[in-house]
């Protein structure tokens, strides 16, 4: 084993080498050389969609961030690598990352296999790895450096619960879930909620992503007979279920997770999607000035178009970053102390972010319960539909 | 009793969608012998031109139909003459490849002109419904079963009563015989691909409608269960292409009755395998037909592979080898160890595609095998990773061959088919055994690579040990391949009735290709399991396994240094093209498709 040790010396002294380099080029021009973070995931491939909605919001986080002066002067940037969301190619890009003396912190990816798979490069390497998706219940003990702002589902489900049994007083419900690690912890944390709020869990059924038909599952929810069907889906799949349920002829409350929360829900279900009820984070007509803010900036900056979740969350997580970098600087142990230290971040999910340091994840999301009226996303008036 | 009228009506419903595709694959395997991976491809850009037309141009249905139709059968044109028909007198593999590399590109091509965010196609057609059973049919239900039915029927009287028609069906019994009655054969491929493409094209722009949604993910699903349907009712055979996708529609409908819908997907490729194991022509393939795939031997074409001196591998060992000693960067170091574990799986599916000739399309499950057994082994009964990798590859060897041996009677495509069927039932198996396999959390917290007591946790180290597995089981294969053993297996690739008259038993050499293999593909899929810390169903998908056999066509099918190229450059180019950002994937399938053009038989050839 002397002889790796002997190597990794030799490349720690390179790599220190380098980083001298790069640290005299910083010195020479502070202000002109940006605060680079990366960022890993799907750009390309199955999930490109998320990763395309990531760097809208990213986007927008920057832009405020550059016009309320930078982070000290010096400005954020990001370096976006595509992984496709694949374990193969997110490896490779963590062990990019993390030899590239530059980055400060990495956000990403997107799928639990993809992000977890590269964590113990990033726990080894020290360099921390924000998931601000990642709600796998594992992903924060890969180590130290792995910190989230992902919504806990323990958190999230037992609010969908509240609002489907205790608002809306269904008693016998139907649970449709994706059928992936999110959707399964999602499923057990809410059926535990429901049950302990006194509903009865008639039937649950995971799908998975690639499903386009669901007239047989809907057959088996119709049987169990239920008076409300729960999705916890995303909002293409949320709204082919919501139209093949009303196609059917299932007329129960359709209560969804806030992931199906996106104009393109509203676009893809229509008419079907008119009065399902969903559990969210934020509203457009939100007073909160943090939520104002994000919504007209993003109509302003993209033509009008509506953010939605993940649109939500890459907005956030930049903020958080920035927020983040501001305490820690650009030495990436700092920056991993500096998580420790943020207090109160705005934030449109959480409203104040503050880590929870035991658990490293953010506690107390922020609870909208609204349903759609007139093809719109409204606050729910507290009428029975 | 009235929920199985239900679910009745809802396979022959979906069923339904699967039969739009399934003809259009029908079609052109009936003439080109080609399983068309690029109609899938053809059905998403059918699907968006749909869209540009309902909701850019705001065109009426009839005319949105034509629309389509005819923009989908230039594309099918364009493919046919620029994609295939160079690779007509190539190795038979050639176009099957070139289709793969087809759909890359014109997947890539709409999703970067429309952006991947799904999008709405509406319905033009009025929203009445009709009470059948429990539930409801609509107009669209009725339109996509009318242009199914319609299309073929005017296949058949195409086929039966047009001069074409009848030069198309000449062509499809013996292309040779048809050219030298005169038939101009290229014109017939024309034609079927016009058509199928814009049966491929239509039938996108209706399933959208249907959904309401259309978004870049929908090819591979279509392919897959196009293929499926396909070959149930008979590869090439058009009625049978329909009747095998409303008995896909219903079994699987079924499946979800009895079991709950996570099942549904293992019902579709269970029924296949089953199909083609008791009938191996499909269900509707009469028996006076004539063999629809080549005897063996014709569909992997001898070539001269590529001789590399003896020094010239010892170099190349060695500067591998060294690698690490020099500054060169982690992340160079990581893509070099990915590329020595998919060199470890292409070598697996070399040997049994291109030395034996089992072309297998379902290589992933083997890696999730073992990855799963040694993840598990380490885990749950502490043993040591070096033991519980060897553990890993052992099980791979022995389920995989296992699993795959009902198909050992099945030749040429139809391998290929009931190995990707297989591929997805392992995977559905991990997602749905959850009291072993954890279902959809996946296993978290992996032990890191250890030897011996000492972890191997550096890049340098993983490298050097990913390397070092990788040349034994190199050098382990070369010995193979030039013993007497390995004759057996080329000579069953040749021509196994003349293997079998010479008395060699072709399930036990096939078996004896898999066990090897399957060790080699277990032990990557094992390291990789300790390498990443967490695996689930997903790690290991349908992708992986084309990829695999892309890296093995590419270095030479049976060419043991061919398949490690293969996997570097395959591992390297994506890498490389990084800097091109959205783009890479895309100038990926062009290289791809110009490897094809100019080497189809591979870089090095086949052994």
């Amino acid at each position: 084993m002397s002889n790796i040790n002997r190597r990794t010396l030799v490349k720690g002294s390179l790599a220190a080498a380098i980083a001298g380099t790069a640290l005299s080029r910083f010195a020479f021009a502070d202000t002109a050389e940006p605060i680079l973070l990366g960022v890993s995931g799907p750009l390309t491939g199955p999930n490109a969609q998320y990763g395309t909605q990531w760097k809208q919001g990213f986007d927008l986080a920057l832009d405020e961030i550059l016009a309320g002066g930078g982070i000290n002067g010096r400005k954020l940037a990001y370096n976006f690598e595509d992984s496709q969301s694949d374990p193969r190619q997110s490896v490779a890009i963590a062990q990019k990352f993390v030899s590239d003396p530059r980055i400060v912190l990495e956000l990403g990816d997107f799928s639990s296999p993809a992000s977890m798979a590269a964590s113990p490069i990033y726990q080894r390497a020290g360099l921390v790895q924000f998931g601000f998706t990642n709600s796998h219940p594992d992903f924060t003990k890969g180590g130290d450096f792995m910190w989230s702002t992902s919504v806990s589902q323990a958190d999230e489900q037992p609010l969908l619960a509240a609002y489907a049994v205790k608002k809306l007083g269904l008693k016998k419900l139907a649970v449709l879930h994706l059928n992936t690690d999110w959707g399964r912890t999602s499923r057990d944390y809410f059926v535990n909620a429901a049950k302990e709020y006194g509903a009865e869990v008639a039937v649950t059924e995971g799908y998975i992503a690639e499903e386009r038909d669901f007239r047989s599952t809907l057959v088996r929810v119709r049987d169990a007979n239920p008076d409300g069907l729960i999705l916890i889906s995303y909002y293409s799949d949320g709204a082919l279920i919501a139209r093949q349920a009303r196609q059917v002829g299932l007329k129960q409350v359709i209560c969804a997770a806030s992931s199906v929360y996106s104009p393109k829900f509203l676009e893809l279900g229509g008419e079907a999607v008119e009065d399902v009820h969903v559990g969210t984070r934020y509203f457009p007509e939100d007073p909160r000035p943090e939520v104002q803010k994000f919504i007209t900036g993003f109509k302003k900056k993209y033509n009008g178009l509506e953010p939605d979740a993940f649109n939500a969350y890459a907005y956030d997580a930049m903020n958080m970053a920035a927020a983040v970098v501001k305490i820690g600087g650009t030495d990436r142990r700092a920056v991993r102390d500096a998580f420790t230290k943020v207090k109160d971040v705005p934030s449109v999910i959480f409203g104040a972010a503050t880590f929870d340091v035991a658990s490293r994840r953010v506690k107390g999301a922020m609870n909208a319960e609204l349903v759609v009226r007139k093809g719109q996303f409204a606050l729910w008036d507290g009428k029975p539909t | 009793m009235s929920s199985w009228l239900d679910y009745t009506i809802n396979g022959l419903i979906v069923g339904n969608v699967y039969a739009l595709v399934a003809v259009g694959l029908a079609l052109i395997f009936g003439v080109s012998r080609l399983i068309n991976f690029a109609q899938g491809s053809i059905y998403l850009v059918g699907a968006y031109i749909g869209w540009v037309a309902v909701v850019q141009l705001h065109t009426p249905l009839p005319l949105t139909i034509i629309v389509v139709a005819v923009a989908a059968a230039l594309v099918g044109l364009i493919i046919e003459r620029f994609g295939l028909r160079p690779l007509q007198n190539s190795v038979r593999i050639a176009p099957l490849l070139a289709t793969i590399g087809i759909s890359f590109v014109l997947d890539q091509l709409v999703m970067l002109t429309f952006s991947p965010n799904p999008r709405a196609l509406p319905s033009q057609l009025p929203d009445v419904r009709f009470q059948v059973g429990g539930g409801t049919i609509g107009p669209l239900d009725l339109l996509i079963a009318g242009v199914g039915l319609t299309s073929a029927l005017l296949l058949f009287v195409f086929l039966r009563y047009s001069k074409l028609g009848w030069a198309v069906r000449a062509t499809a019994q013996d292309r040779d015989a048809a050219m030298q009655m005169g038939v101009d054969v290229n014109r017939v491929n024309q034609a079927v691909f016009g058509i199928a493409a814009a049966l491929g094209g239509v039938s996108g722009m209706l399933v959208g409608m249907y959904y309401n949604q259309i978004d870049t993910a929908m090819s591979l699903q279509a392919t897959l269960k196009g293929v499926v349907a396909e070959v149930v009712g008979g590869a090439g055979n058009v009625p049978g292409a329909i009747i095998g996708s409303l008995l896909l529609g219903l079994v699987e409908s079924y499946g979800v009755a009895v079991f709950g819908t996570s099942y549904r997907n293992l019902f579709a490729f269970l029924l296949l395998v089953v199909v083609l194991v008791l009938r191996p022509n499909g269900l509707f393939a009469s028996a006076r037909q004539a063999p629809p795939e080549p005897l063996t031997g014709t569909f992997i074409a001898p070539s001269r592979p590529v001789r590399i001196p003896r020094w010239a591998l010892l170099v190349a060992t060695g500067i591998f080898a060294v690698l690490p000693l020099f500054p060169v960067s982690f992340y160079v170091l990581q893509t070099l160890i990915n590329a020595w574990l998919l060199g470890m799986l292409a070598l697996s599916l070399t040997l049994v595609a291109g030395t034996i000739g089992q072309v297998s399309l379902g290589h992933a499950a083997l890696l999730a095998i073992g990855a799963y057994t040694s993840a598990l082994l380490s885990l749950n009964l502490s043993v040591p990773v070096g033991l519980a990798i060897i553990g890993g590859g052992l099980m791979s060897a022995a389920l995989g061959t296992a699993l795959i041996s009902p198909s050992f009677r099945l030749r040429g495509h139809y391998v290929s088919i009931a190995t990707l069927a297989i591929g997805e039932i392992v995977s559905l198996v991990i997602l749905n055994w959850e009291s072993v396999t954890r279902g959809p959390i996946g296993i978290s917290g992996i032990p890191p690579l250890a030897l011996f007591g000492y972890e191997l946790v550096s890049p340098i180290s993983i490298y050097w040990f990913s390397f070092i597995v990788m040349v034994v089981l190199a050098l382990l294969q070369g010995r193979l391949l030039g013993s007497h053993l390995g004759r057996s297996f080329r000579a069953i690739r040749d021509d196994d009735v003349a293997a079998r008259a010479y008395g060699l038993s072709l399930n036990r050499y096939k078996s004896l290709a898999f066990i090897f293999g399957g060790f080699a593909a277990g032990v990557s899929g094992g390291i990789a399991a300790h390498l990443y810390s967490y695996i689930n169903h997903e790690t290991f998908n349908t992708q992986q396994s084309i990829l695999a056999l892309t890296v093995v066509i590419l270095g030479g099918l049976g060419n043991v240094v061919g398949a490690i190229l293969g996997a570097v450059a395959l591992v390297g180019l994506p890498e490389v093209f990084r800097v091109a950002a959205e783009y890479r994937i895309l100038i990926y399938g062009i290289v791809l498709l110009l490897l094809v053009r100019f080497r189809p038989q591979g870089l090095l050839g086949t052994m």
